[in-house]
């Protein structure tokens, strides 16, 4: 790590500490505790349940809509976790903890991706393999629209 | 290359029409501190720079900039989307509509369209990951400032997620700034320019 030096910006190299759980991560805004720095404003509602990012389903909605924003919330906290840990190996590239917990997640990541392909719709070109009614339409455009809020 | 993936990154789902809030953050998709200038910002440094694993980080921040552009786009669609003339004409969102109806359009809160003239890409591995780190403390300022006037939790939970992800992006470009640092001579980081006089490394790249 550098020492400090004048005339140049210097920022300590972090160290891997406490995490969060990818359902926590995902509603903080990072997988690493030393870098959850909450703005005052934003004190007041802490403590209350995100009202978005759990997996309580739509009130309201059919079985096979809860279903789906189950294991789509699922999807989305893994795939967070993956993407803040993507990060910090950017930086600490050899870093063994976060190395195998990348991989692990990775196959989760994968097999829950794999999942929802063949319950309801493809979410990459790569998923259309794992689709049912893949030889008889294209199913890629299957689904709602991610910013149409339905499937959360 | 990219692959597009059919979901946000953090979910927005917001039930209340507000076009007075919808012109607040679409700052965020193309004001001069939002997350198309970070994208582009990004994603344009990478390729000169001398430090690979420089470059892919830049590569996986403008990316997940990318992502954040599609949520603060989504919250705009939302408030928007069933709005009717008369909201339109309160907000004060009515100069909005006569150009856009309620269509998404790169712009500053105060109206500015997007530029590029709000980034710079410098060609030089030091100047460009500080201006780096200090674009993402502005962009943190202006969540902090949405955060301050906004009350619907709704967009705030999002809002919130995306602060937090400036503040990561921070830490990430500091110790990329690091790495660079590691490669230079400590008594004179300003010999040379890293980008551009990289025979100066000497192989040692």
């Amino acid at each position: 790590m550098s020492e400090n030096h004048l005339a140049i910006a210097n920022v300590p190299i972090q160290q891997w500490g406490e995490l969060y759980t990818p359902e926590e991560a995902l509603n903080a805004g990072t997988v690493f505790q030393d870098l959850n720095m909450p703005f005052f404003a934003t004190e007041s509602v802490m403590g209350t349940t995100n009202p978005i990012a759990n997996d309580t389903g739509s009130l309201g909605a059919s079985r096979e809509q809860q279903d789906r924003e189950q294991l789509m919330t699922k999807i989305n906290q893994i795939s967070f976790f993956l993407d803040d840990l993507t990060l910090y190996l950017d930086t600490h590239e050899k870093d063994a903890k976060a190395l195998k917990l990348y991989h692990e997640k990775s196959q989760e990541c994968a097999e829950l991706k794999k999942q929802f392909a063949q319950k309801f719709y493809p979410l990459t070109k790569l998923c259309v393999l794992h689709c049912e009614k893949g030889e008889t339409g294209f199913c890629l455009q299957d689904g709602p629209m991610p910013w149409e809020g339905a499937c959360v | 290359m990219w692959i597009y993936e059919k979901r946000l990154q953090y979910p927005v789902k917001i039930t209340k029409t507000c076009p007075k809030t919808a012109q607040l953050i679409i700052s965020q998709y193309g004001g001069p501190d939002g997350e198309l200038s970070a994208s582009m910002r990004y994603l344009s440094q990478r390729y000169s720079m001398p430090i690979k694993e420089v470059g892919g980080l830049l590569t996986d921040i403008g990316t997940e900039e990318l992502a954040h552009m599609e949520i603060i786009c989504a919250m705009v669609y939302q408030l928007t989307k069933n709005l009717t003339i008369e909201q339109a004409k309160t907000a004060g969102f009515d100069a909005y509509y006569i150009d856009h109806t309620t269509a998404l359009w790169p712009q500053a809160a105060a109206g500015l369209p997007f530029t590029a003239i709000e980034f710079q890409s410098k060609g030089d591995a030091i100047t460009d990951l500080t201006e780096d780190l200090a674009a993402e403390q502005k962009a943190r300022t202006v969540y902090d400032n949405l955060l301050r006037m906004i009350e619907d939790p709704e967009v705030r939970e999002p809002l919130k997620f995306l602060r937090t992800r400036e503040i990561v992006h921070f830490q990430r470009f500091g110790e990329a700034l690091e790495k660079t640092k590691d490669k230079l001579d400590s008594n004179n980081f300003y010999y040379f320019n890293p980008e551009f006089d990289k025979n100066m490394f000497h192989g040692k790249l």
